[in-house]
């Protein structure tokens, strides 16, 4: 029941908050209402017992990335100019109609498919999806499988890191001149 | 000796060396040009004496001969045979004649180091000698029609070159064109019979010649026009053109006195000894051809007005070259006369004498001219009524010329005396045998007369009485003996002695020497018998010198020359009387010329006045020039000339070439729409526009805008997705 | 209701949102933040199917893969633009066109 009731909030935070990134013309709004689809993808990982990667989720996300792109966006004045930039009415191919019968279209038969696609795999795994309900703490599972079976994958990606960290300090560092 | 190529062929090969090397170093090393020249004549001169020496001699045979070949262009094919020898034919004439040429030019070679001293193209002018020089030589060398032919071609570029020497002066390239044109017209007739003879005998080498001739091979006709003409008339006539055109004979005379324009040496050498003299060796060479031909008559005639003629041209000149130069063409015409009445032997022996004591007065008269120096116009005199009395100042040079002169008036006990005696003698038989030669033999005789006279006339003007230039006199310096100036002059004019020639020094028997046994030239110079040549010896002409010398019998002075006791006393009657009277013509021109210009009791402008007529037909030279320039030139070439221009420009230029135009402008439309259309804008136009085409795809592809990307990823995935959710 | 086709339906309507962003929006930094998005949704697929499908751990290996390239993705990026910002006085994407500065 729990489960229910966190679920459907987290369902109706995440595709909420995305229609309001999509929707609003403040960048700095977005980013904002980014950081609750991103709460809500969380709690959609609560909900299916990935309590680390939820966990993980919100440090990351919403206490790096999300503070990154603040800083960006104040960097680069973005917020400022925000209607002449980024408002959806300044593009001329978003303005019209057929572009959006176009796109809508478009969605329709990506989602048609997707969802003939999922149907199938749903219907096979039927007895499954009740079976897996017993929730328990993953977080020593994921230690022991990082360190053991993804141990080339883990420390590679902690070499990306590192390189991700240089990089970025070197690419953004302003010109000596 | 042997005649090996080592041996012969340097006698003309070494002026041809001296000439190609000159031709390089000329400009840079004059002196030493110079000296290769007259080194490389003189070398010559050597070796001819050699050949001079072995023929006469030691061989001493009359019917000695030497044939040698060597194959130059052999492009037979199994059925037709197509081979040209080139060779050397050897025989007592070549002989002479080489020792001749040689030494006469020897001399002139010497004589020019001191004529043309201070001229601008010193050096040049010995470039040309030596090329004439090894032409001439060749020539007196070859063995067949053809390379004399070619020599002969050769000679006529160094008279053309040599006449225009001076080209800065008015008249000179004229002249030199005038020469080499006129030459031609009996050039091509000499080509058309060497073509014919080709044609019948199949070689052109002598030997063949007489051979064919012996064969009878000349007996059938040609029809030409219709005309049944025996070939052999056809073929000697056509030679004998050359050698009209080449000797200035009659019709074609006018060509010689504009050749006076050259160097003096050059007019000693070119158109006094050798080259033109050419023209009769070469009647001498076909001799038997023009026998056969029948041709001999009109070959009299010719020389005899050719000799009158000129001769009395020679009569009105003032001009001290322009009188030897018409005294040239009157000797000439003496040896085609000779030719002509059969005596082979005196027109050969006066073809020599006539060379050396011609080269010998052409270069008296060039050491006169060259002494005589105009201080305002800085030119040289050639005048005579500039002249007189320079017998005081040019000692030698008179000495030299007064031989000379005596020698071509034919005085005794010279050179002229016996060989044109000789000629006029057996003019004078054959008149007795033919009426018809009773006219080439009085003319002879006339123009003996006239010879005589106008040769003294200029020996009076030149170098006895009062000067009539003072100034010009007084200018002038002594002469002294100098080795290239005068010494060559003298040297010729010993030659002039008859003694040198004949057996007996006037040539006609009444003083003999070494009991008249040692008559060489009558005996050696024989017309060819062609029987003899039926089965001729030739070589190979290699250089190897160990051939088998041919043993030839040794000829004896023969006095009736083969004839019965009865015809050699009349032969022997006819000669005397013809040379009493040519000995009482000689001096009566003599004393003639004495008393006009000598003692001046008769007034020589009382006789032009008398016939002022003939006068001024002589000094325009019976109008020959006015006759080929107004009626032949511009009457008939000229129209023939606008006749052909005519065809050409109206008629095929017009129809054929336009016309051809036309076809072309229309394949040009058509090639040019097919160009415009085809090629040009479909395939060019249609490449660059394919090429803009793609660009425009490519660069709309290409923008370089990421959300452009974006989407194209996007409908790929999509489509991907698409393919895979659909099977 | 806790489901397979929910969590793929949530996915999916975060995956068009993203890549709609990506599409309209010309701020460079707000495509950043739609690839967010767009990772966000494959992260979820991942932990859905590993649960409703497998029942064992990879996909949350995945996952958590999947969020440490999209920080390092994210701060890569955002120096790029800062970069971008520096050398051009803007953040359009539009400006964005050439390799070279």
């Amino acid at each position: 029941m729990f489960e229910q009731i966190l679920f459907l909030l987290s369902a109706t935070a995440t595709i909420g908050f995305t229609v309001a990134v999509v929707g609003t013309n403040n960048l700095m709004h977005a980013c904002m209402y980014l950081l609750g689809t991103l709460f809500g993808v969380a709690g959609l990982y609560a909900t299916i017992g990935a309590d680390f990667l939820a966990a993980t989720q919100i440090v990351v996300y919403a206490g790096g990335v999300v503070i990154l792109m603040l800083f960006a966006i104040m960097l680069t004045g973005g917020a400022e100019d925000k209607k002449n930039r980024f408002g959806i009415e300044k593009i001329p191919s978003m303005g019209s109609t057929k572009t959006y019968i176009v796109a809508g279209a478009s969605v329709l038969i990506i989602a048609m498919i997707v969802l003939k696609m999922t149907a199938n795999i749903h219907t096979a795994n039927k007895d499954l999806a009740v079976a897996s309900t017993g929730n328990e703490s993953t977080v020593f599972n994921i230690g022991s499988l990082l360190l053991t079976d993804h141990i080339l994958a883990f420390e590679i990606s902690s070499i990306l890191l590192l390189g991700a960290l240089v990089g970025a300090a070197i690419i953004a560092r302003p010109k000596r001149n | 000796m042997d005649y090996s190529f080592s041996n012969v062929a340097l006698i003309a090969l070494l002026p041809f060396f001296a000439f190609v090397i000159n031709a390089f170093i000329v400009k840079k090393f004059t002196k030493l040009a110079v000296t290769i020249s007259c080194l490389a004549i003189f070398s010559s001169f050597l070796l001819a004496c050699r050949i001079f020496k072995d023929v006469v001699f030691d061989v001493y045979s009359s019917e000695f001969y030497v044939h040698k070949y060597f194959n130059w262009i052999d492009i037979s094919s199994a059925t037709i045979p197509f081979k040209i020898n080139m060779g050397i034919y050897i025989d007592n004439m070549t002989a002479i004649m080489l020792l001749m040429v040689t030494g006469v030019a020897t001399l002139i070679h010497v004589f020019s180091t001191y004529y043309m001293h201070d001229d601008a193209r010193f050096g040049r002018f010995f470039v040309y000698m030596s090329l004439f020089t090894s032409a001439m030589l060749g020539l007196v060398l070859s063995d067949n029609l053809l390379s004399v032919f070619i020599f002969w071609e050769l000679m006529g570029f160094c008279s053309y070159s040599l006449i225009g020497f001076y080209y800065e002066k008015e008249g000179a390239g004229n002249a030199s064109m005038k020469a080499f044109m006129t030459t031609r017209v009996g050039d091509v007739f000499f080509l058309v019979g060497i073509l014919a003879i080709w044609n019948i005998v199949g070689s052109v080498s002598f030997v063949d010649i007489y051979a064919a001739l012996s064969q009878g091979k000349f007996a059938h006709d040609i029809m030409i026009f219709g005309l049944g003409i025996p070939v052999a008339t056809f073929a000697a006539f056509s030679i004998f053109m050359g050698t009209i055109g080449k000797s200035a004979q009659f019709p074609l005379q006018v060509w010689l006195p504009d050749a006076m324009f050259g160097p003096t040496p050059c007019s000693a050498l070119i158109h006094a000894a050798t080259m033109v003299a050419a023209g009769v060796y070469l009647s001498l060479r076909m001799f038997p051809l023009m026998e056969a031909g029948h041709l001999l008559t009109f070959i009299a005639y010719i020389g005899a007005i050719t000799a009158f003629g000129a001769a009395t041209i020679a009569l009105v000149q003032t001009d001290i070259k322009a009188v030897l130069a018409y005294s040239t063409i009157s000797q000439l015409g003496y040896m085609v006369l000779g030719v002509g009445v059969g005596a082979y032997n005196a027109s050969f022996m006066h073809l020599i004498t006539h060379a050396v004591f011609k080269a010998c007065l052409f270069l008296a008269a060039g050491s006169v001219i060259h002494s005589l120096h105009d201080h305002h116009t800085h030119e040289h005199v050639q005048e005579m009524p500039r002249m007189g009395g320079l017998r005081k100042k040019l000692p030698f040079t008179f000495i030299a010329m007064m031989c000379c002169t005596l020698a071509i008036s034919g005085i005794p006990f010279f050179s002229g005396f016996v060989s044109k005696d000789r000629i006029l003698g057996d003019a004078l038989l054959a008149a007795l045998h033919h009426k018809v030669m009773w006219v080439p033999a009085v003319l002879g005789f006339a123009a003996a007369f006239l010879t005589a006279f106008y040769m003294f006339r200029m020996m009076f003007l030149t170098f006895f009485g009062e000067p009539r230039d003072k100034e010009l006199y007084e200018h002038m310096h002594e002469e002294h003996l100098q080795l290239n100036s005068n010494v060559p002059l003298l040297i010729l004019s010993i030659f002039t002695l008859g003694v040198f020639y004949s057996g007996s020094l006037t040539g006609q028997g009444f003083i003999k020497v070494f009991k008249g046994n040692y008559e060489w030239f009558g005996t050696l110079v024989e017309k060819p018998h062609v029987a003899n040549f039926q089965d001729h010896k030739r070589q190979l002409w290699t250089m190897d010198s160990s051939v088998d010398r041919e043993e030839f019998k040794h000829s004896r002075y023969d006095e009736k020359h083969g004839k019965t006791e009865e015809e050699a006393h009349h032969v022997h009657q006819v000669h005397l009387i013809g040379a009493l009277m040519s000995i009482v013509i000689a001096f009566s021109g003599v004393f003639l010329s004495f008393l006009m210009y000598g003692k001046k009791s008769l007034n020589p402008a009382f006789w032009t006045g008398l016939f002022s007529g003939w006068y001024r037909g002589l000094l325009n030279k019976y109008y020959f020039d006015t006759f080929y320039i107004k009626v032949v030139i511009q009457k008939m070439l000229l129209p023939l000339n606008n006749f052909l221009a005519f065809i050409d420009m109206g008629i095929y230029d017009r129809y054929a070439i336009d016309g051809w135009e036309n076809v072309n402008r229309w394949f040009y439309t058509v090639a040019k729409w097919f160009d415009n259309l085809v090629v040009d804008t479909v395939a060019v136009d249609g490449t660059g526009a394919s090429v803009r085409l793609f660009n425009v795809v490519l660069r709309t592809l290409q923008s370089g805008k990421i959300q452009f990307y974006f989407i194209m990823i996007i409908l790929v995935l999509s489509s991907y997705i698409w393919a895979i959710g659909s099977n | 209701m806790i489901s397979l086709p929910s969590y793929l339906f949530i996915s999916f309507l975060l995956f068009v949102a993203g890549m709609f962003v990506m599409i309209a929006r010309k701020n460079i930094v707000a495509i950043l933040l739609g690839i967010e998005l767009i990772l966000n949704s494959a992260a979820l697929n991942f932990v859905a199917y590993t649960k409703f499908v497998n029942n064992n751990l990879d996909g949350h290996i995945m996952s958590l893969f999947i969020i440490v390239i999209a920080a390092a993705e994210a701060a890569v990026g955002l120096a790029i633009v800062i970069r971008f910002y520096q050398l051009r006085e803007s953040v359009h994407i539009d400006d964005a066109t050439q390799l070279q500065s």
